[in-house]
C-alpha cells in the first residue's frame, strides 16, 4: 500500500467516523465541532486528488465561514436536549421507512455505475499544474453564466439575511462616529482668561468670615 | 506536487503536538488544588446571578452571514486574480459585474443598518 | 545538508528517512520561532517601556535578558484551574485550536530563496485558510469557560476577526492581482529589482488595509477591547491560568511574527536587498528577511504604546464601512490600470 492509499483510507474513516459522531453526539457544540474534523478530512482527500483550490478554499469558507455561523447560533441558543429528545421515538415509523427507502435508492444507483471501468484514476498531472490556475482560466471564460448567476445567488442571500433577522428598533439616541472623531477642540473647551482675586481683597474677606 | 503536502500534514500534527505537550506539561508540574470559591466562574468577586448564556443577539448571526456572502466573494476573487492575464480585459469585465452585484448588495446593508453599532 | 542527512541514516527504510529530515526542518524552523516568541515578549515589554520612559524589566538574569525564561517557568508551575461546571474537554483543547494555526501557517514562509518547508502553489490561499480557523480557538474557549464575561468577549472577538479577515482577503487580492500567483515564493521574486519594484509602492492603500487588519486580527492594540483588562477583563481567557493560558499568549506572538512575515513578504520585497549593489548585498538574504521582519512586528508594539483603545462599535465600523471599501476600489482601479493605462505592463 503506497503512502497515498494509506492517507486515503486514514482520512476516509475520519470523514465517516467524524460525520457519525455528528448524528449521534448530544451536546450541540460537540456536535458541530465533529462537523469540523469531517470538513477538514474531506478537504485531505481533495488534496489527494490533487485538487489543492478545491480543498483550501473548502477549509476557508466551509470551515472558516459556515461553520463560525454555526457556532454562535449554537452556541448562544439554550438548547434542551432532554425536551428535543421526547418526541422522537412518535416518528421512528415514519423515520425508519424514508430511511430505508433512501438507502434502496442510493444502492440502486451506485450499483449499477459505480465500476472500477468508469471511475477510472484521475489524470496525473505536469509538475507544474496549477488547480487554481486551470480553474480559473474556464471560470471567467467558458462559464461566465454561471458565474454572474452565482453573484445573483449572494445577493439574495444578504438580502435575504437582512429582510428576515432585522428588526426596526426603537428610535434611540444614537452615536454617530463619524461627527465624534471629526470634533474640534474649540467645539468643547473654552478657555478664559480671568483676573485673579487680588492678595489683599481675599485676606479681608477671611477676616470679616472670622 | 503531492510531495509538498506531505510536510504540511506532518507540520500541523508536530503543531497540535507542541501545544498538547505544553498543556501536559502544565498539568504535570502545577499543584492541583481545587475548591469551590477558586472554581467559580469569574464575576468581579461575587457569585453569579444566573446561568451564564446570554441573550440571543441576531447581530452575530448577520455579521457571520455577511461574513460567509463576502468569503465567497473573495473565493471567486482569488482564481480571477492570478489568470488575469490569460483571460484578458473580458475576463475582468465578467469580475467587475460580479462585484457589481455585490457592491449593491453591500449598499443595500449599509443603508438597512447592518453594518451598524457593531 | 541534505544529502549529508541522508548518507547519515542511510540505514533506516527510504520512507522514514524523508520523514525524519522533514521532522528536522520543522524543528528548525518551531524552535527558533519559540525563542523569537518568547523574547519578542520580552522586547515588547521594554520597548513599551522606553516608549513610556521607563526601563522595562533588568531583574531577572543580565539587564533582563533571562524575564521570558522566568515567566515560561512561572506559568509551567501554576496551576490549570478549570472552572466548575466549565466543559473539561473543550476547555483544555481550545488553546490548542488557537497554537495550531499559528503554527501551520509557517510552513508555507520562504526565508529565503529555497528555504521554505512546503513549497506548494497555492501558498497564500493556504495562509488565508488558516487565519480563519484562529477563530476558532477563541470562541470554544469563550464557550467552554462557561463565565458570561468569557462567553461575551470570545462573541465580540470573534465577530471582530471575522469582519477583518475579510479586509484582509481583498488585500490579498490586490497583491495576487500583481504577483500573478499564489506562490509565495515568485511573490517575492515578482519584486526582484529594486526598492521601488516591491509592492509597497502599487498598493499602498493595501499594504496600510492589510497591516490594520493584521493588528485587528491578532486583537492587539488599539483593537484589542475584547480582551483589554479594563474593559472587559481579559475576555475570552478570564478563566485561563498557567500553561493553557500560555499556549494562547504563544499563539497571539506567533501570529503577530507571521502577520509581520507575510507583510514583509508581499510588500517589502521579502529577503531581497533593497538595491542589488555593493553594500546592501553582503547582508545575506535570510538576514534581511529577519531585519525586514522585527521592523514591522515592532510597529506593532509601537501601536500599542501609542494609541489609545478603539470602542468595539468604532472597530467594528472601520472593519465593514472603510477598509472594505478602499481595498474593493483599489482592486477595480488596478484591473482599470493594468489593461488600460500604459504603465500596466510595468507590474504586470
Amino acid at each position: 500500500m503506497t503512502f497515498l492509499q494509506f492517507a486515503f483510507y486514514f482520512f476516509a474513516s475520519v470523514l465517516v467516523f467524524a460525520a457519525a459522531m455528528v448524528v449521534t453526539i448530544r451536546n450541540p457544540v460537540k456536535s458541530a465541532l465533529f462537523l469540523v474534523l469531517a470538513f477538514f478530512s474531506a478537504a485531505c482527500v481533495w488534496i489527494t486528488l490533487q485538487a489543492e483550490f478545491l480543498a483550501i478554499v473548502l477549509v476557508l469558507v466551509y470551515v472558516g465561514a459556515v461553520m463560525v455561523l454555526f457556532l454562535f447560533v449554537v452556541m448562544m441558543l439554550d438548547i434542551n436536549i432532554a425536551e428535543l429528545r421526547a418526541g422522537f421515538t412518535r416518528y421512528l415509523p415514519v423515520g425508519g421507512v424514508v430511511a430505508v427507502l433512501l438507502v434502496v435508492e442510493i444502492v440502486f444507483v451506485l450499483a449499477r455505475t459505480f465500476s472500477p471501468q468508469q471511475f477510472a484514476n484521475p489524470p496525473s498531472h505536469a509538475a507544474d499544474y496549477s488547480n487554481t490556475r486551470e480553474l480559473g482560466e474556464l471560470l471567467y471564460t467558458t462559464y461566465v453564466y454561471p458565474f454572474e448567476i452565482a453573484a445573483f445567488i449572494l445577493l439574495v442571500a444578504i438580502i435575504a439575511a437582512i429582510a428576515l433577522t432585522m428588526r426596526a428598533r426603537a428610535p434611540r439616541k444614537r452615536i454617530d462616529p463619524v461627527r465624534q472623531v471629526q470634533t474640534r477642540r474649540e467645539d468643547r473647551l473654552r478657555i478664559v482668561k480671568m483676573k485673579s482675586a487680588s492678595r489683599t481683597a481675599h485676606r479681608d474677606q477671611q477676616d470679616d468670615a472670622s | 506536487m503531492l510531495a509538498n503536502y506531505f510536510p504540511i500534514l506532518l507540520f500541523i500534527v508536530v503543531g497540535l503536538g507542541v501545544g498538547a505537550v505544553a498543556v501536559s506539561v502544565g498539568k504535570v508540574l502545577a499543584p492541583h488544588k481545587p475548591y469551590d470559591d477558586k472554581l467559580a466562574p469569574y464575576e468581579c468577586g461575587f457569585e453569579a446571578f444566573e446561568d451564564s448564556r446570554m441573550k440571543f443577539d441576531v447581530r452575530y448571526y448577520l455579521v457571520a452571514i455577511l461574513f460567509i456572502i463576502f468569503d465567497l466573494e473573495i473565493a471567486f476573487l482569488f482564481p480571477w486574480a492570478i489568470v488575469l492575464d490569460e483571460i484578458g480585459a473580458f475576463g475582468f469585465w465578467a469580475m467587475m459585474g460580479f462585484l457589481a452585484v455585490l457592491v449593491v448588495g453591500f449598499i443595500y446593508e449599509w443603508k438597512k443598518g447592518a453594518l451598524e453599532w457593531e | 545538508m541534505r544529502e549529508y542527512f541522508f548518507w547519515l541514516t542511510a540505514w533506516l527504510p527510504h520512507n522514514l528517512q524523508v520523514t525524519m529530515w522533514v521532522l528536522t526542518k520543522i524543528v528548525a524552523i518551531l524552535a527558533p520561532l519559540m525563542l523569537c516568541v518568547a523574547y519578542f515578549t520580552f522586547a515588547e515589554r521594554k520597548l513599551i517601556g522606553y516608549m513610556q520612559i521607563r526601563v522595562g524589566p533588568n531583574r531577572v538574569g543580565p539587564r533582563g535578558w533571562l524575564q521570558p525564561i522566568a515567566d515560561a517557568l512561572k506559568l509551567m508551575m501554576k496551576e490549570i484551574i478549570i472552572p466548575s461546571r466549565a466543559n473539561r474537554f473543550l476547555f483544555l483543547t481550545a488553546p490548542l485550536l488557537s497554537l495550531g494555526p499559528a503554527l501551520a501557517a509557517w510552513a508555507v514562509i520562504p526565508f529565503s530563496d529555497g528555504l521554505v518547508l512546503a513549497d506548494i502553489d497555492a501558498g497564500l490561499l493556504y495562509i488565508l485558510a488558516l487565519t480563519s480557523m484562529g477563530v476558532y480557538g477563541v470562541l470554544v474557549a469563550g464557550w467552554a469557560s462557561n463565565s458570561k464575561y468569557a462567553f461575551l468577549g470570545a462573541m465580540r472577538c470573534a465577530a471582530q476577526i471575522v469582519a477583518y479577515e475579510i479586509a484582509m482577503g481583498f488585500a490579498l487580492v490586490g497583491v495576487l492581482m500583481v504577483a500573478g500567483s499564489l506562490n509565495l515564493r515568485d511573490i517575492v521574486l515578482g519584486q526582484s529589482g529594486s526598492m521601488l519594484h516591491w509592492y509597497w509602492l502599487p498598493l499602498l492603500p493595501l499594504l496600510v488595509v492589510y497591516f490594520i487588519a493584521g493588528v485587528a486580527e491578532t486583537n492587539r492594540a488599539p483593537f484589542d477591547v475584547a480582551e483589554g483588562e479594563s474593559e472587559i477583563v481579559a475576555g475570552f481567557h478570564v478563566e485561563y491560568s498557567g500553561m493553557a493560558f500560555a499556549v494562547f499568549f504563544l499563539a497571539e506572538y506567533a501570529n503577530m511574527i507571521l502577520i509581520a512575515a507575510l507583510t514583509v513578504l508581499m510588500f517589502f520585497g521579502g529577503w531581497l536587498p533593497p538595491l542589488e549593489v555593493a553594500p546592501f548585498t553582503w547582508l545575506p538574504p535570510l538576514m534581511w528577511f529577519g531585519v525586514k521582519t522585527s521592523l514591522v512586528a515592532f510597529l506593532f508594539l509601537w501601536f500599542r504604546a501609542t494609541f489609545p483603545r478603539y470602542r468595539y462599535d468604532q472597530i467594528m465600523r472601520l472593519g465593514w464601512k472603510v477598509l472594505i471599501p478602499i481595498t474593493l476600489l483599489w482592486i477595480v482601479v488596478l484591473g482599470m490600470v493594468k489593461f488600460y493605462t500604459p504603465i500596466g505592463v510595468w507590474f504586470a
